[in-house]
């Protein structure tokens, strides 16, 4: 009996659903039903004290030293540690919400009432003792409305407690709001909604935490609207057109986040579609007979891979409507790709003669001992498209792409730095160009230029075209083309890109970059070296758990849908 | 009886503090903020104890560990310069905020201005970088080792226009610009003076970046440069230019400008003192340090008689606070208020004085003031003068607005004006909470026009 009486007190009231609190028109909404799912891993002494070891050996300690005494601090008052604290405090439920007048809250469900009255108990007498020696106690201050005990401290923070839920509010009216709608004084709540009901069942309760956005109201901010608009980039354009476009038709978009055997999914949802009858946005849809991308190819030092379903020639053939504007850099471009191709016509003799399968890849590259290593590392990059005719239209890509370097190398001459130096080798039977810089004269002063990350190359294995930032990375694809199958991975619903990263090659590369990164950070954010040691090693840290992520683009009736898959070691 | 300003004996005898002129925190922050951008609480509390000709002693002696500091930023620099952007400005504005010789930095910051080399022209970092090292290492010495080896960096002959000085294709606007600009002054030289000159730079030559003295393009004919004959060379050159009386002349009047005041009109007389430390055995460093140390530089003369620059304002802004904030996005933001480091707008550098102020400069220096000390935003709150507030005993509302008031603007501000700034209201609150956030009260302080005058 007694310990009947014991769990009651423990568990409190019976909490409905923070929708039922949130007045309708909320344009956001962020809801995580189970904490612990998302939050557990982190939670374990094995987490922490990997976290721990990794940063003193990194000599990245400040934050931890400083997140260490502020634990210590408050496990001793609470008589608890920390992660039985948390579990205890926000095991039931985290929940976040913006009103329209931008008014914010935060509502945390626990398990144990006393321990959320105790930590209340200690912040408030914190909070007075602080206000009482900066001569602002009247920044503190604790009332009741609808029977519930409100309080504020400083200006920016109100809460209230109902039994093991904290309410945490940034401004008082917004908090009567809430208490208003529990106490069921009229108004219509955010569960009543048609939209976020809508985008709840399209999450599904398997959903361990969802976010919801009322696109009616939100597409109204500048900020959003203008994201939405095409802003005549073309890669952005290339990317993302039909997403926008059904964004900017949509009331709604959800995303829901579920865990499934050591894999954080994230999937997206929204009522809106891209129109149909716009000519456009078929250059994004993969026909039915194809019916999905091909796989994205793989070389040794692989960071990224990208697989896409692109017809450039319906793209570009579109570009009125894209691009209303005709902006400078476009008439630059349209000016250069008719240099390089000696006037043929861009989207009828040269997009139309590529395929609609582009693939990119980002890889790790290894550099010559013989001529030295740069301090900022970048990765080799290199696109791979397939020509629908290489006996017609190879050797005039060849020719731009020579042309191409002609000109870089007339331009850098103009300003007296060096140029580079074309020449061709064979890899396993497939002649490639290549080219260069002449390496430095004098490499006494440690890194050398960071030009010597690029030795642009072009290959045609097949009909294949690779364009590599660097010679080894077009070798590797060579070689990877010719084991890559060359019909569509079914892919289903037909997705239009595909992304995959490797997590430790990304954190090798960011590792090699260290330097750099935190130098960069010095300057950016003005933080000291050590406070920029320590973000880079935390940064690192984190990415250092991740294996494996693949993110896919695909329309699942007509409706634009995003998935991300993370694994973890 | 007010002093004869143009009274070489009193102008430039070393300031002492009496009834009428009180060594006070009015005049040691004018100090700080004149050779340092700027003092924190704690130097200007030590430097009135000190007394004025300690805390310059201070200012102008290299402190310990100096050299390292600059090696390390040396090194910064020179990888930033690899790639384009803002890194090397970014760079440079975090080493004028961190500067253990900020006395240097404003030395470097003057010879930038005086020798006007732009990216604009060069349009290679790495090369400004290592202009703006010559001048941070040369800059404090004399005139003709500076200037020797500013004209061995080909940075300043691609600005100049004259990549190609061969023997007859010599670039007499470069030499003029270079005799008059550099060194004598304006109307100092003949049309012979230049094309003579002209010659002895012959047979220099940029080409795939570097410098070259290529002999055959060298015209050793005898030459006569500013009253002397003889077989002039470059070298020869720089130390003809380097100690005529004339450049000494030039360089005091432009010191005089960026240290005592934008519009005093300092007599021939007056500067005479100072240009002849200018030349010959004389350094710079001797000539500034005679100039701070001056009844001129505490006068009434000088005390808030220049416009501070944008450079000026930010880190009159932050050095006080003791912190830093980041500076890619500041050098950004002061390119936007005219002063483009590494790009000043004629090879006469920037106008500066009045110049920096127009309406729309005037509105940017305000947001400029109100996102340095904004809690989040672009600078995301790096700056916090409550923490300073508090850091230096001060527990309240008013002593915390009277302390920044004191720190930032040293008892120049009207008692009304101050009482305002507890009252005005606040863009994102309510009148209380203006008086009650430090954030807002500094930001108004900065945006006052008294905080525009150094």
């Amino acid at each position: 009996m007694l310990l009947l009486v014991a769990a009651f007190s423990i568990y409190g009231e019976d909490l409905p659903p923070v929708a039922q609190w949130i007045p309708a028109d909320a344009p956001i909404m962020v809801e995580v039903s189970e904490p612990m799912a998302l939050l557990g891993p982190l939670l374990s002494p094995e987490f922490g004290k990997s976290v721990t070891t990794e940063l003193e050996n990194g000599k990245a300690n400040l934050k931890l030293q400083e997140f260490q005494g502020v634990v210590a601090a408050v496990e001793l008052q609470l008589g608890t540690d920390w992660r039985t604290g948390v579990r205890r405090l926000a095991g039931r439920g985290l929940s976040f919400c913006v009103d329209p007048s931008g008014a914010t809250l935060l509502v945390a469900d626990g398990e144990d009432e006393k321990l959320l009255s105790k930590l209340n108990e200690i912040i408030w007498q914190f909070a007075s003792s602080g206000a009482n020696q900066q001569d602002q106690p009247e920044t503190e201050d604790s009332r009741e409305h609808r029977g519930v005990k409100t309080w504020k401290l400083g200006t920016n923070e109100v809460h209230a407690l109902l039994g093991p839920r904290l309410v945490l509010v940034n401004r008082m009216s917004f908090l009567h709001k809430v208490l208003d709608l529990r106490a069921d004084a009229g108004g219509k709540t955010l569960a009543s909604s048609a939209l976020f009901k809508a985008a709840r069942d399209a999450v599904g309760k398997e959903a361990v935490a969802s976010v919801f956005l009322n696109l009616r109201t939100l597409r109204e901010t500048p900020g959003l609207k203008k994201a939405l608009e095409e802003d005549g980039n073309p890669v952005t354009a290339l990317l993302l057109s039909d997403t926008k476009a059904a964004l900017r038709s949509a009331s709604w978009f959800a995303l829901g986040v579920y865990v499934s055997s050591e894999k954080l999914i994230l999937k997206t949802y929204t009522d809106g579609t891209a129109p149909e009858s716009a000519r456009w946005t078929s250059f994004s849809t993969p026909p039915e007979a194809s019916a999905g991308l091909l796989p994205p190819l793989t070389v040794p030092g692989t960071i990224a891979s990208l697989s896409l379903y692109r017809d450039l020639h319906s793209f570009y053939a579109a570009k009125n409507t894209l691009f209303p504007e005709r902006t400078s850099g476009l008439i630059f471009f349209e000016n250069m790709m008719g240099i390089f191709f000696s006037g043929i016509d861009l989207t009828e003799g040269v997009l139309g003669e590529v395929r609609p399968d582009i693939r990119v890849v980002v890889a790790k590259q290894q550099y010559d001992p013989a001529v030295g290593t740069p301090a900022t590392q970048m990765p080799a990059l290199a696109a791979v498209l397939r020509l629908k005719d290489p006996q017609r239209f190879g050797e005039t890509v060849e020719e731009a792409w020579q042309k191409a370097i002609g000109l870089a190398n007339f331009t850098r001459g103009q300003q007296a730095l060096p140029g580079l130096i074309i020449d061709k080798a064979n890899q396993d039977g497939v002649k490639y160009t290549f080219s260069y810089y002449r390496p430095p004269a004098d490499k006494s002063s440690g890194a050398i230029d960071a030009r010597y990350n690029y030795r642009p190359s072009l290959a045609r294995p097949g009909d294949y075209v690779i364009l590599s930032s660097t010679d080894a990375l077009a070798r590797d694809l060579i070689d990877a083309v010719k084991k890559a199958p060359s019909t569509p991975a079914k892919t289903s619903p037909a997705a239009n890109s595909l992304m995959e990263i490797e997590g430790p090659a990304l954190s090798a590369i960011l590792q090699a970059n260290r330097e750099p990164m935190v130098r960069k950070n010095m300057v950016d954010k003005g933080d000291s070296r050590e406070k920029a040691e320590s973000d880079i090693q935390m940064l690192l840290l984190a990415l250092g758990h991740l294996d494996h992520a693949t993110f896919t683009l695909r329309r699942d009736a007509s409706r634009p849908q995003a998935q991300l898959e993370i694994r973890f070691k | 009886m007010r002093p004869d300003l143009n009274d070489p004996a009193w102008a430039w005898a070393p300031f002492q503090p009496d009834a009428a002129r009180p060594w006070d925190l009015r005049l040691a922050a004018h100090l700080y903020r004149r050779a340092a951008f700027g003092g924190t609480w704690p130097e200007l509390q030590r430097a009135l104890s000190d007394g004025p000709q300690a805390t310059i002693d201070k200012l102008v002696n290299p402190k310990p560990g100096a050299a390292d500091f600059d090696r390390l930023y040396d090194d910064y620099e020179n990888a930033a310069a690899a790639s384009s952007g803002y890194g090397s400005q970014a760079w440079w504005l975090r080493r004028m905020i961190e500067s253990p010789q900020p006395l240097q930095e404003q030395l470097t910051l003057f010879w930038h201005n005086h020798f006007g080399i732009s990216n604009v022209h060069v349009k290679h970092n790495a090369s400004l970088f290592r202009h703006a090292h010559v001048l941070r290492q040369r800059g404090m010495g004399s005139f003709e080792a500076l200037l020797d080896a500013v004209l061995a960096q080909p940075a300043v002959w691609i600005c100049l226009g004259a990549r190609d000085n061969g023997r007859r294709s010599l670039s007499e606007s470069a030499v003029r610009i270079l005799m008059e600009q550099y060194a004598l002054g304006p109307g100092q030289c003949s049309d012979s003076d230049v094309r003579e000159g002209a010659r002895a730079l012959s047979g220099w030559i940029v080409t795939q970046g570097e410098l070259r003295f290529v002999p055959g393009e060298y015209d050793a004919a005898p030459k006569k440069i500013l009253g002397q004959e003889g077989d002039f060379d470059r070298k020869a050159l720089v130390r003809i230019l380097a100690n005529h009386p004339a450049t000494g002349h030039w360089l005091a009047q432009k010191l005089v400008r960026w240290f005592i005041s934008d519009t005093a009109k300092a007599s021939e007389s007056l500067l005479a003192p100072l240009a002849k430390q200018l030349t010959g055995d004389g350094s710079t460093a001797k000539g500034v340090e005679i100039l701070l140390r001056s009844n001129l530089f505490f006068s009434a003369e000088a005390y808030r008689q220049k416009v501070r620059s944008p450079v000026e304002l930010a880190l009159g802004i932050i050095r006080p606070l003791e912190g830093r904030t980041g500076t890619v996005r500041l050098a950004a933001d002061l390119a936007g208020l005219g002063q483009e480091l590494y790009e000043p707008p004629t090879l006469q550098g920037w106008a500066g004085g009045l110049a920096w102020i127009n309406p729309l400069t005037t509105l940017g220096r305000m947001r400029l003031a109100e996102a340095l000390l904004a809690e989040s935003g672009t600078y995301e709150g790096k700056l916090d003068p409550g923490a300073v507030v508090s850091r230096h005993g001060q527990t309240t509302k008013d002593g915390g607005r009277q302390f920044l008031a004191e720190l930032y603007l040293q008892g120049d501000l009207a008692a009304e004006t101050l009482a305002a700034v507890a009252v005005a209201p606040s863009t994102t609150g309510s009148t209380a909470a203006r008086s009650a956030d430090p954030r807002q009260i500094a930001a108004h302080l900065a945006s006052l026009p008294e905080f525009q005058l150094a």
